[in-house]
């Protein structure tokens, strides 16, 4: 096969803290293979060499917070045959959508003295948001091993393996005890999508929910039960939620129905 | 009449970074910046969270150096909880940060600077990148990734993930360490250590090419800042924080971290959204230091391990005492390389290092805590207050990056009187204003150069904003 017979797979970034990208660059042992798979077209940390549109697969990492990048997720589209947004900032807007709940100027003026030069929109969002993305992929940061499913999947034509159940079935399959029954620790794993390999009960800590919600979770049952039995108020259910993924429906309603409970 | 080139995108974190350049009329250069133009707000979004959730919250700043931001994060919850941490945690905490330091010192010198220092400044740029690198020097572009290797591996060893490990907790660490991963790492040190040697011998068979550039990237007297350990040995985890002049002397050294605001001040310049720290003491910006590798070594009197002390030796005789140039922050990242690698290996040895006792437990005892560590770009500083209920009330975070600013911009400065000609833009010379950059490691570049490329466009335009020249890559 020649180069320009391959798939072509292009990686972008906005407002984010790279941690996404680095995870595809850390696969190390894979990433030759995966080289030899695919003409990496555009992917301005790896290399210089760009090849013009379009292209097969277009990995976006980072949430949309300005206006310029308004603009690009728009080009970004047009030029790409199936987009992928990765990661809690594509997906959810990330740790700085919790500016969303806020006025803008409130932060400008908290971090720094002279905020008129700052250029960015009232709101940080997902790609979804701004454009139709074809697959979401969850995680802060993505698992490395997910996007290489995903991306394989892609090339053979069948559907990707990317688990949609909650964080509490990888305890189970571990064996992992649960850090709600046996420590009392308030735990997301109930509500939160699987992908981490349960990472943080592994080590007795609760989840705090890093891939987003799982596919149609039952918030309020969770929050009922946190509420009475661990003693959590509105004002914690509504902070757990909103964490990394907390712009993300259904967490963003639920948090606002906390949000009300508080007063 | 005055015109400006600007080098833009410098990318990186949320955003941009550019360089602008102003020429005078003979067409040299007058004056540089180097700004940082957006921000996410940290600061403020964490205001009203538990202090336990500062860690993992913190990590997300940077998925590049996220161990960095934990360490800094943790310490400060340390004081606030003002616990004691098990000998055995900080040791971990120790070992995860070194191996921080081993990845990331081999990502900025193998695969940011290595296409400038080995290809050349002025090598074609379709060429001076990671490929051209791994064409012509395969040996080392291989060195590069098993060194990184290394320390990645280690951390996720440690930590359970590379990209923010949510194993560092307030008092101590959330899992002691695992015997298997202790050999794991154990097995590495051989290849490890060879690598890191052999690295600084070659580097000192090629400094001396760059007498030019050394000469003029940041070379300039400043003081310098940093942790430094009991009897004046290396440190990047905790001892005290010195600074110290540019003929070497101890100025002023904090009795504890609370401190720092006795000598840190913090200047916002209208151009740039990277707050730019200075020593108190002396006004702003005559109160320029320096932080990172480069600081580290000129405030240490030794390493304490034997290969890196030898190779301290020789580094002094021939980059100074306190070394200037910035050019020589490239030297004293493979000596803290070489010195991260060796003291690995001890704190593994150590007898106690499986212990299973690895955190404190407490309650919030004093409303407000300030944790500093080196990252392997420079002194990384979390204060916190909070609430009688452990809740965030205030935040303030001075990155390695920060402290580094008024040096940068003075370096760029430098650099472009030296080399730029503004009646005719040639991308050498841009480079070099490029090159002065890495050799702080910023943060704000570190993942744009990951693999040594960045895009760039440079626009030499009139005071009007009429376009003169544009050069692009």
């Amino acid at each position: 096969m020649t180069d320009t017979a391959k798939p072509k797979l292009a990686v972008y970034k906005f407002s984010s803290c790279d941690g996404c990208q680095l995870s595809l660059l850390n696969l190390e042992d894979e990433l030759l293979d995966l080289v030899g798979a695919v003409e990496i077209a555009y992917f301005l940390e790896a290399r210089r060499k760009t090849l013009p549109p379009p292209y097969d697969i277009g990995l976006v990492e980072g949430s949309i917070s300005t206006p310029e990048e308004e603009q690009r997720i728009h080009q970004i589209r047009r030029d790409c045959k199936y987009l992928v947004a990765i990661g809690a900032c594509a997906t959810s807007g990330g740790i700085q959508a919790l500016r969303n709940w806020a006025r803008l100027d409130d932060y400008a003026e908290a971090v720094y003295a002279k905020p008129e030069y700052l250029h960015t929109l009232e709101t940080a969002t997902p790609v979804a948001a701004h454009v139709f993305v074809d697959f979401e992929l969850r995680g802060c940061p993505v698992n490395a091993q997910q996007l290489l499913e995903l991306i394989c999947a892609k090339l053979i034509g069948r559907k990707p393996n990317i688990a949609t159940h909650s964080v509490c079935i990888e305890c189970k399959r571990l064996g992992y005890p649960c850090v709600m029954v046996s420590a009392s620790k308030p735990c997301l794993g109930p509500i939160t999508n699987a992908g981490c390999g349960a990472l943080c009960p592994s080590c007795g800590r609760a989840c705090y929910g890093c891939f987003g919600p799982m596919e149609q979770p039952n918030i309020a049952s969770l929050g009922d039960h946190l509420m009475q039995d661990q003693h959590v108020d509105a004002r914690g259910m509504k902070r757990m939620l909103r964490s990394f993924n907390g712009y993300l429906e259904p967490f963003k309603q639920a948090s606002d129905h906390y949000e009300r409970l508080e007063s | 009449m005055a015109q400006q080139i600007k080098i833009e995108p410098v990318t990186r974190i949320e955003g941009h970074a550019k360089i602008t350049l102003t020429l005078g009329d003979d067409g040299k250069v007058n004056d540089a910046m180097f700004h940082v133009t957006q921000f996410r707000g940290f600061e403020k979004f964490v205001e009203g969270r538990p202090l336990t959730e500062m860690p993992s919250i913190t990590a997300r700043i940077c998925g590049i150096c996220p161990v960095s931001h934990l360490m800094a994060s943790a310490k400060a919850c340390d004081d606030l909880l003002s616990v004691e941490i098990p000998p055995t945690a900080v040791k971990l905490r120790r070992l995860m940060n070194l191996a921080q330091f081993t990845q990331s010192h081999a990502l900025s010198f193998f695969h940011l600077s290595s296409p400038d220092l080995l290809l050349g400044f002025d090598a074609d740029p379709a060429t001076r990148n990671v490929v051209g690198l791994v064409r012509k020097h395969p040996q080392r572009a291989a060195d590069g990734i098993k060194l990184r290797k290394f320390g990645q591996r280690a951390i996720e060893l440690l930590g359970g993930k590379r990209v923010h490990p949510a194993w560092l907790v307030p008092g101590g660490v959330n899992k002691a360490l695992d015997p298997a991963a202790r050999e794991e790492i154990l097995a590495g040190i051989p290849q490890a250590l060879d690598i890191a040697r052999r690295t600084v011998e070659f580097f000192k068979t090629i400094v001396d090419q760059f007498h030019h550039e050394i000469d003029c990237f940041g070379n300039f007297p400043t003081m310098f800042a940093g942790l430094v350990a009991p009897h004046d040995l290396w440190e990047h985890y905790d001892g005290t924080f010195r600074f110290i002049d540019s003929d070497g002397i101890d100025v002023v050294e904090l009795n504890e971290p609370r401190e720092y605001q006795r000598y840190i001040g913090e200047a916002v310049e209208e151009f740039s959204y990277l707050k730019s720290p200075y020593y108190k003491p002396m006004g702003y910006p005559d109160g320029i230091y320096r932080v990172g590798p480069l600081a580290r070594v000129n405030i240490c009197k030794g390493f304490g391990t034997p290969l890196a002390d030898e190779e301290l030796a020789e580094f002094r005789q021939r980059a100074g005492n306190p070394a200037l140039s910035s050019f020589h922050f490239h030297w004293a990242r493979l000596l803290e390389t070489l010195h991260a690698v060796e003291q690995i290996q001890r704190i593994l040895e150590a007898p106690d290092i499986l212990d299973k006792q690895v955190r404190a437990r407490a309650r919030p005892n004093r409303l407000e805590g300030v944790g500093i560590s080196e990252a392997p770009r420079g002194s990384l500083i979390h204060h916190y207050k909070i609430d009688e209920d452990g809740r965030m009330v205030w935040a303030n975070l001075i990155i390695a990056t920060g402290h580094n600013n008024l040096s940068i911009n003075r370096g760029v400065l430098q650099v472009a009187k030296e080399y730029v000609d503004g009646t005719k833009l040639k991308e050498g010379m841009l480079n070099r204003v490029e090159a002065v950059v890495r050799t702080y490691d910023p943060c704000l570049s570190c993942s744009t150069h990951a693999l040594g490329q960045m895009a760039m466009k440079i626009e030499l335009t009139d005071r009007e904003g009429q376009v003169l020249d544009v050069l692009k890559r």
